[in-house]
């Protein structure tokens, strides 16, 4: 047996079809697992109030196409790595191309698993309510299309990889930077995603349960679902840093590994809060739907709730930036 | 696909460093102010018991806009910042609605905006838990729970203004990212106007309720 030549062009289609089969294999976990349980809850939905089927299946079919979204991100950014030209082939293209892959097949699942939930959540609150569906139904895509926000900044790191001129840049650390970049924002959008599907799904089934105060739920659900995204916007800020900084050219092994750890701290470090920034917006949005009156304390024990659960994607945050820019 | 990240920056060589302005950022922060004074003009110009549309829309957004200030703020504070909760919020919407018109782009895209404006309400909530609590308490309040974990508690405050700029740029440039090279691929055929309505109107109003709620929220609690 021998192995094929493993020239610069050879490389870098095969980081670019390893990278393909990741994005569309990861991409597919989250928005089939989302919208399986979309459907599961429109069946017991319609068990439960066979007579509005109809609005119940429609309220369905509309989240499961936003679930979707995240995996055709992931299909536009395969398609992408496996048609489009490489201009400038090389090991930088290479890591380049891998870590766009990565990025968007992990940034993929959470949003796809979490805009799955308020998907399912609000069948069951339209067979509960039934004459206030069409509230149900933008509550639900005001939650769902920002659940989505973490699979955007997963596509966005994946299309500046996947474009970035890479011609004449030293091979290493950069390398390294890139795959960590495409780390960083993937696998921190992951916690983000799945929590920001928590906080929505609590607020369909609160505008169901109390009609009357569907502002109020709805604007606690859009505070507690931006702040649960805050880990995957310090994944962003670091992928940023990892591929728009210019690293001296450096041979040794520490330098690479250094880079390529920071991106992976933080992206790993936002997992953990953004499920858990999710919970607490969760449980504010659904006493607040109850507890019209506590309103104001529930909407200040939650944020502080979440600064504190937050602190550990900060801690994650500090030390990616320290491996970046002291080590 | 060239223009993918490209920017117009105006170059000014000072002795001993270079101001560098974004040209494209300044004329469409130009353009989003005059179409808010326009706005603003055609919806006070003739009140009356009979509002016109204008009239109606302005009405509508100051009385919700102050009504979740006065929620989170009290009577007393949302006197004095709800005017400018409301201008954050006209600015924001304008600003992010203005990419679906063709050869023009979102201010916000660009991330001096946004890290401008997240400092703003920064300072200003900083400001008014200084002079609600009082310096002593407010120093105070970044030893808790433990004296030595002051320097995390700072580095939790200034990542703040870092996630608040951060998404609301993240999430109008990604869109933008996102529709040219959608449009690129597809040749400008049918679907761009949908990824317009998706990302600049939707998604353009959502980030910019978010970014004004978040900024009364900070506000609020440095209040407590």
């Amino acid at each position: 047996m021998t192995l094929p030549a493993f020239d610069n062009p050879t490389l870098t289609h095969v980081a670019a079809y390893i990278g393909a089969a990741v994005a569309m294999g990861f991409g597919a976990i989250g928005a089939a697992t989302g919208e399986g349980f979309t459907a599961s809850k429109a069946s017991e939905a319609i068990a439960r109030n066979r007579e509005h089927s109809g609005d119940i299946i429609k309220n369905m079919l509309v989240g499961q196409a936003i679930s979707e979204s995240a995996s055709i991100f992931s299909l536009v950014v395969a398609i992408l790595l496996l048609f489009m030209e490489i201009p400038d082939p090389g090991m930088v293209k290479a890591a380049s191309l891998l870590g766009a892959g990565l990025c968007m097949g992990f940034g993929a699942i959470g949003s796809g698993v979490g805009a799955g939930v308020p998907a399912g959540r609000s069948c069951l609150a339209i067979a509960r309510q039934p004459a206030i569906s069409g509230r149900i139904t933008t509550n639900m895509l005001i939650g769902t299309a920002v659940c989505q926000t973490p699979a955007i900044f997963a596509m966005v790191v994946a299309l500046i990889l996947l474009f970035k001129p890479t011609a004449g840049v030293p091979a290493f650390p950069t390398a390294a930077a890139l795959i960590g970049a495409g780390l960083s924002t993937g696998l921190a959008a992951v916690g983000s995603g799945y929590g920001g599907g928590m906080a929505a799904g609590a607020s369909c089934e609160g505008v169901a349960r109390q009609p009357e105060n569907a502002t109020a739920v709805t604007t606690t659900m859009l505070v507690g679902q931006a702040v649960a995204q805050t880990p995957s916007v310090f994944g962003l800020l670091i992928s940023f840093i990892l591929m728009f900084r210019t690293f001296p050219e450096s041979s040794a092994l520490s330098a690479s590994v250094g880079l390529f750890s920071a991106g992976l701290c933080m992206g790993l470090g936002g997992i953990g809060p953004g499920i858990g920034n999710g919970m607490t917006a969760e449980g504010a949005v659904r006493w607040v739907a109850r507890r019209i009156t506590y309103a104001g304390d529930l909407m200040r024990i939650m944020l502080v709730g979440q600064a504190v659960s937050q602190s550990t994607a900060i801690y994650a945050m500090v030390v990616s930036l320290a491996l970046i820019f002291v080590v | 696909m060239d223009r993918l990240g490209e920017i117009h920056q105006l170059l000014i060589a000072l002795p001993g460093y270079t101001v560098t302005i974004n040209l494209e950022v300044l004329v469409m922060t130009g353009v989003v102010v005059l179409l808010a004074l326009i706005f603003g003009f055609a919806a006070g110009r003739k009140t009356g018991l009979l509002p016109g549309p204008f009239q109606i829309i302005g009405e509508l957004l100051v009385s919700q806009l102050y009504g979740l200030t006065e929620e989170a703020l009290g009577k007393r504070y949302a006197k004095i910042y709800a005017p400018m909760i409301c201008a954050l919020f006209i600015f924001l919407l304008i600003s992010n609605w203005l990419g679906i018109l063709p050869h023009l782009e979102e201010p916000t895209r660009d991330l001096n905006t946004p890290l401008g404006l997240g400092i703003m309400g920064f300072v200003i909530a900083h400001y008014v838990g200084i002079k609600e609590k009082g310096f002593k308490v407010y120093i105070k309040s970044y030893f808790e729970p433990v004296f030595f974990l002051m320097p995390l508690n700072v580095i939790g405050e200034l990542a703040k203004i870092v996630s608040i700029s951060f998404r609301l740029f993240g999430n109008i440039m990604g869109g933008a990212i996102i529709i040219l090279v959608v449009s690129y691929l597809t040749f400008n055929i049918l679907l761009p106007p949908f990824l317009n309505a998706f990302f600049g109107l939707f998604v353009g109003t959502i980030q910019a309720f978010v970014f004004t709620m978040l900024t009364v929220v900070y506000i609020s609690v440095q209040l407590k």
